[in-house]
């Protein structure tokens, strides 16, 4: 969940990076960091086992100018996507603002992205959370490799709710689709945020720490 | 919902942190959540808040489960100890975690002692603000608005 801190004037988002194993969420987060202002950015943390595979998180926070009078931080976190790693999932997701989901896009990979979806579903909901309400988008990655599923038979696997979400064909080491995904996510996150905050603050002001 | 801290709380907060800094000689003492949002920070180190307040919190949250492993309800605190410098996390309610840096010019017991009034104290604060009522300054009820000229996330100019 989202924080707003009046005295320093600033609010905290969390982005967290989804997917199965292998699916590029690191990758996002290396282009970003090599491809944004480096005045938007801090660095980018890893920790990862001696094969480079996220054993715990990677981490890199984000500064922009959205909100008037506030400094506004993004958070972006991404999880280990490897089965055996469920708990630290559950853990990085706790108080998430936004999600992209990073699928990858091969024929071969197809069962582990809806795995790693409905993975994403049932943590989400272990924390009375829930995607119909949790702004997210899809990120389909990997499109310049071979033998890649077409992108409206991934939307039917992995979009194929009562309301579509954004989604995004992208080549993560290049950097196409990583900053549309990033962007859109976050417009969502603040979308929700002036909804939410806003109308509480037409009626009763609460004051909250839930 | 956002988590909300006006001014007033953020006074508070910061009071009990600056007596923690100077009673225990510490570098920096950090308030977070368990998402890894930093509620309110002291100290004069040069280190990232919002990296420590990110690791802190997944740090505090494995120590959990393998005290749930163990059959703990908690592990309530948690020391790194290095040759110059060591860390101290200590729980403050289930959602929150303060967090100390200390050279090994502080001792580390008084660290711990000195930690467990302030605990206290921020935890009555946190309660407080919780089920308190709201009284938000003229400057905390305003709306806010997106920037006329946001900017999201761009490409760095070559």
């Amino acid at each position: 969940m989202s924080f707003v801190n009046f005295k320093k004037k600033e609010v905290q988002f969390k982005l967290v990076y989804y997917g199965p194993g292998l699916c590029g969420k690191t990758t996002n987060l290396q282009v970003i960091h090599r491809l944004i202002n480096p005045e938007a950015r801090g660095d980018l943390t890893s920790i990862a086992t001696a094969g480079e595979r996220t054993l715990f998180f990677d981490f890199m926070p984000l500064v922009a100018n959205a909100i008037e009078g506030f400094q506004t931080r993004f958070q972006l976190y991404t999880v280990p996507g490897q089965v055996m790693y469920n708990l630290t999932r559950r853990m990085v997701l706790r108080g998430v603002d936004g999600v992209v989901f990073v699928a990858d896009s091969q024929w071969s990979k197809m069962s582990e992205n809806v795995e790693s979806f409905a993975n994403l579903e049932e943590n989400l909901r272990l924390q009375s959370e829930t995607l119909q309400t949790l702004p997210h988008v899809l990120q389909y990655n990997k499109r310049d490799l071979p033998d890649v599923a077409p992108v409206h038979f991934m939307e039917f696997m992995l979009n194929n709710g009562a309301v579509r979400q954004s989604s995004f064909p992208a080549v993560a080491t290049t950097g196409e689709g990583v900053f549309e995904a990033l962007n859109m996510v976050a417009r969502l996150v603040l979308h929700k945020f002036m909804t939410v905050h806003n109308r509480k603050e037409e009626g009763a002001c609460e004051l909250a720490l839930v | 919902m956002a988590q909300i801290l006006h001014e007033k709380d953020s006074v508070r907060l910061r009071k009990v942190l600056v007596q923690l800094l100077a009673r225990s000689e510490s570098d920096d003492c950090l308030l977070c959540d368990s998402g890894g949002h930093v509620l309110a920070l002291e100290g004069a180190s040069k280190h990232d808040p919002f990296l420590i307040s990110a690791l802190g919190a997944g740090i505090f949250g494995a120590s959990r489960e393998l005290a749930r492993m163990l059959g703990e309800n908690e592990f309530s605190a948690v020391l790194h100890q290095g040759e110059h410098r060591s860390i101290f996390l200590r729980a403050v309610d289930a959602d929150t975690l303060l967090v100390m840096i200390f050279s090994r010019s502080a001792n580390v017991g008084l660290v711990k002692l000195y930690s467990t009034p302030a605990v206290d104290d921020l935890r009555q604060i946190l309660a407080d603000i919780q089920h308190g009522p709201s009284v938000p300054g003229p400057e905390d009820s305003r709306p806010f608005v997106l920037s006329p000229d946001a900017q999201l996330f761009s490409l760095r100019k070559e």
